[in-house]
């Protein structure tokens, strides 16, 4: 059992979390977890491990079965409909097949996240630019995505996940359509981000990437927490 | 402000991104709302034919030739007393013959040949506030015949009866033919939006995952389905405005009864209640469509 009030700098803590879907899969199982601020964790394992069920129980995709999920000091299982919108302001998600608005430019699909969420044109276009910046796409703002390389689709998935600056971002097999220069590309720009001050959520497959960084290692197998080490490695 | 007119580009995208089903809405809509104003201006023509024949229905109670005044006195406050009855005549056996000699001078087919005698009789003539109490009135005086003061009782509200019956059942034919519309043109709608929800089911994928509200996400939508509702009635009250007029005419010889016309503010409550009824159909329909889909 993790101490709900621990020690006051988790930014995510799971308590005793378990997910089964209506057909019987048991997707996690008495996950206990804590992330704290400015954390760059990652979440491996293999297929069906249950990374991606983790991960929607942090943006409330999903509920689960049982047990407790904190997200910013917000109890994401009790939280309120109405709320939800909210928590998802606060953490970014990037995912493996970039999820682009085909129709839509790059610095469009970037200041689609802030102009739904209720901001005005100016300030959208303030932060589009800085996200794009940080991201190192500016001279791309009016492309679509079908005239981008899979590299840059993901900068521009990462530039909108960041640009109502969340304190979180999560990445779901960032790296999974790209190949491995590229991959090294956005990780580099997740560390980065990380070390700005956003704190890192990310399940991969990728070992040579886990290898290298020396982060925290949250290794799950049939839904459980098998391994999490603080310099970690893909296989123990 | 960035925030409506993101809503209403994204209405009017959706809108003609899918113009068969659109325009599909639209017509079946359009057509729903002529029903409805047909509806609503019929009912109103029958209403005031009600009304004016109503304001003339009268019921005679004859009395008898020896009846004493002060019993004829009671009975007249017996009459005035019934909330039904809004006045009470007393009319003599001379001014009945003189309104009777003032008719037939006015009838070619009318003639009185010997005004020697009076075979009239003294009445009490009855103006009754509403058509559907006649019967109830008229029974209550049938039962005072044969006490000594009234002879006989007259009635003639038959073509009120007719023109009652006929009202009744136009609105609750109307209504249920109108309710049929109703649930067409909801049907449609709830298809037309869902089609545009599926189009664009990526960009609510989105919106939803970067923190959107419900409402904003629904919004584009409901007002499509109002767009649709709008356009409907704008044919339709196009439609009611041409043809007032033939119909009108047409009715009017078809019934027989009075010269109807409307006037402006009717007009006014009939576009109105028009657009109103769109405007709830095509957001309601919209509603209903994504409020399932949000769900998830």
């Amino acid at each position: 059992m993790v101490a709900l009030l621990g020690r006051g700098n988790e930014l995510i803590t799971l308590d005793d979390v378990s997910k089964r879907y209506p057909n019987g899969t048991d997707a996690l199982r008495d996950v206990d977890l804590e992330i704290d601020s400015g954390d760059f964790v990652f979440l491996v394992g293999s297929s069906g491990a249950g990374k991606s069920s983790l991960i929607r129980l942090l943006i409330r995709e999903e509920l689960p079965s049982s047990g407790r999920v904190w997200v910013d000091g917000q109890d994401v299982v009790r939280m309120r409909r109405s709320a939800v919108p909210k928590l998802r302001r606060r953490v970014g998600v990037v995912f493996q097949d970039f999820k682009l608005l085909p129709r839509k430019t790059v610095a469009e699909n970037v200041g689609f996240a802030l102009l739904v969420t209720g901001h005005s044109g100016e300030e959208a276009r303030e932060e589009t630019e800085r996200a794009l910046s940080l991201v190192g796409l500016s001279q791309r703002r009016g492309h679509f995505p079908d005239q981008l390389s899979g590299g840059e689709k993901q900068r521009t998935a990462i530039a909108r996940a960041l640009v109502s600056r969340p304190k979180i971002l999560i990445a779901d097999e960032p790296t999974g359509n790209l190949d491995p220069v590229t991959s090294w590309e956005i990780i580099k720009l997740l560390v980065r981000v990380n070390e700005l001050g956003t704190t890192m959520v990310m399940a991969t497959h990728n070992a040579e990437i886990v290898n290298a960084l020396r982060r925290r290692v949250v290794h799950l197998d049939h839904g459980m927490v098998v391994r999490d080490e603080r310099e970690g490695q893909y296989a123990a | 402000m960035r925030r409506l007119e993101y809503v209403a580009t994204t209405a009017a995208q959706g809108f003609w991104r899918n113009p068969v089903m659109s325009l599909a809405s639209t017509f079946t809509v359009g057509l729903m709302l002529l029903l409805f104003a047909f509806f609503l201006a019929t009912d109103r023509g029958l209403q005031a034919a009600v009304n004016v024949l109503e304001s003339k229905v009268e019921l005679a109670a004859f009395l008898e030739d020896d009846a004493r005044v002060s019993d004829v006195l009671a009975l007249r406050a017996r009459i005035e007393a019934d909330p039904a009855v809004s006045k009470v005549d007393y009319i003599t056996k001379e001014q009945a013959m003189a309104r009777l000699v003032d008719i037939a001078s006015r009838r070619p087919d009318i003639q009185i040949v010997d005004t020697s005698s009076n075979p009239l009789q003294n009445s009490l003539e009855i103006k009754l506030a509403h058509a559907q109490d006649a019967p109830r009135v008229t029974a209550a005086l049938r039962d005072e015949v044969g006490g000594g003061v009234v002879s006989d009782v007259v009635d003639n509200p038959q073509v009120v009866d007719k023109l009652l019956t006929i009202t009744r059942v136009l609105s609750f034919g109307g209504l249920a033919v109108l309710a049929m519309m109703l649930v067409v043109a909801l049907f449609v709608i709830v298809n037309t939006i869902r089609i545009a929800v599926h189009a664009r089911r990526d960009e609510i994928e989105i919106m939803k995952l970067v923190g959107a509200t419900d409402w904003f996400v629904r919004l584009p939508f409901i007002l499509e389905g109002m767009l649709v509702g709008a356009l409907g009635a704008v044919a339709a009250t196009a439609v009611v405005l041409v043809a007032a007029g033939p119909v009108m005419n047409a009715m009017v010889s078809f019934i027989e009864i009075l010269p109807l016309s409307f006037g402006q503010t009717f007009v006014w409550q009939l576009v109105g209640s028009v657009f109103a009824l769109a405007l709830a159909v095509g957001g309601g329909g919209a509603m209903l469509s994504v409020r399932s889909h949000l769900a998830k």
